[in-house]
């Protein structure tokens, strides 16, 4: 997806992916801790939430992710980190179609297109 | 009502905004990035990682309370629109260039994010009686 363009040294290729795979595994961890209807509701859910694991691995991945992230911009232009940023949307869109049967209409599938299409540019031309 | 969504989304984009330009200058006097101690000291022994975790936290529940209210098409299209304003506030603060590729591609993702809110809308039709 990256190839060795330039400006994009292999360490900011790697923070990139480590953000979008802890970016993605924290929402889906989210979800999941979320997404329990047996789970109650009020202060019981917050209960059955805090004596799983899945919130968490969220929160986990969401603080680790931050330092991931500063790490990374310091590296690039803003304007450029940003918009590879955008990336994280689709990686939770298809993650969602595979792990919770998510619809993927034919509006959504442009949209990821397009949005993978505008990072690919800046990715290889900065 | 409408005057009310206006400001929660631009108030959205704000937060959002003020995360990544505080992300930017917190991690720029923090370097070099090292996977270590001494950087975590650096990154929070100044001022500008705590306007990125106060965009954070400020995101988040201006996020909740336009859900609450808000068409989600629209909330989610300007949960991400923020990339626009922080293209245009780096040429100005930190005197970036908004190169052809970078604008091309922001063109694309801002395509890109517009047909998802649109589907989104689609998917989520506002209820009656709001």
């Amino acid at each position: 997806m990256l190839p060795a363009a330039g400006s994009i040294s292999s360490l900011v290729a790697g923070l990139w992916l480590l953000n979008v795979v802890l970016d993605t595994c924290g929402q889906l961890a989210f979800k999941a801790a979320a997404g329990n209807p047996l789970a109650g509701d009020g202060l019981a859910r917050w209960k059955h939430m805090a004596a799983r694991p899945w919130l968490w691995l969220g929160i986990a991945c969401y603080v680790i992710e931050f330092l991931v992230w500063i790490a990374f911009l310091s590296l690039i232009p803003l304007s450029e980190g940003v918009l590879l940023g955008s990336i994280n949307i689709v990686a939770i869109m298809v993650a969602g179609r595979f792990l919770f049967g998510e619809k993927l209409t034919r509006l959504r599938v442009i949209g990821i297109l397009l949005v993978t299409l505008g990072v690919t540019i800046v990715g290889v031309a900065g | 009502m409408k005057r009310f969504y206006l400001f929660g989304f631009l108030l959205l984009m704000g937060f959002d905004t003020l995360s990544q330009i505080s992300f930017k200058y917190a991690g720029t006097q923090a370097l070099p990035v090292a996977a270590s101690v001494a950087w975590l000291l650096r990154v929070f022994g100044q001022p500008w990682v705590y306007g990125a975790i106060i965009g954070y936290v400020g995101a988040f529940f201006t996020w909740m309370s336009l859900l609450k209210h808000a068409p989600i098409g629209p909330a989610f299209a300007a949960s991400h629109l923020e990339v626009v304003s922080v293209m245009l506030l780096s040429v100005w603060l930190f005197d970036e260039h908004l190169t052809v590729p970078r604008v091309l591609g922001a063109i694309a993702i801002v395509a890109g994010i517009v047909c998802l809110g649109l589907a989104e809308s689609r998917e989520h039709p506002p209820e009656p009686a709001a």
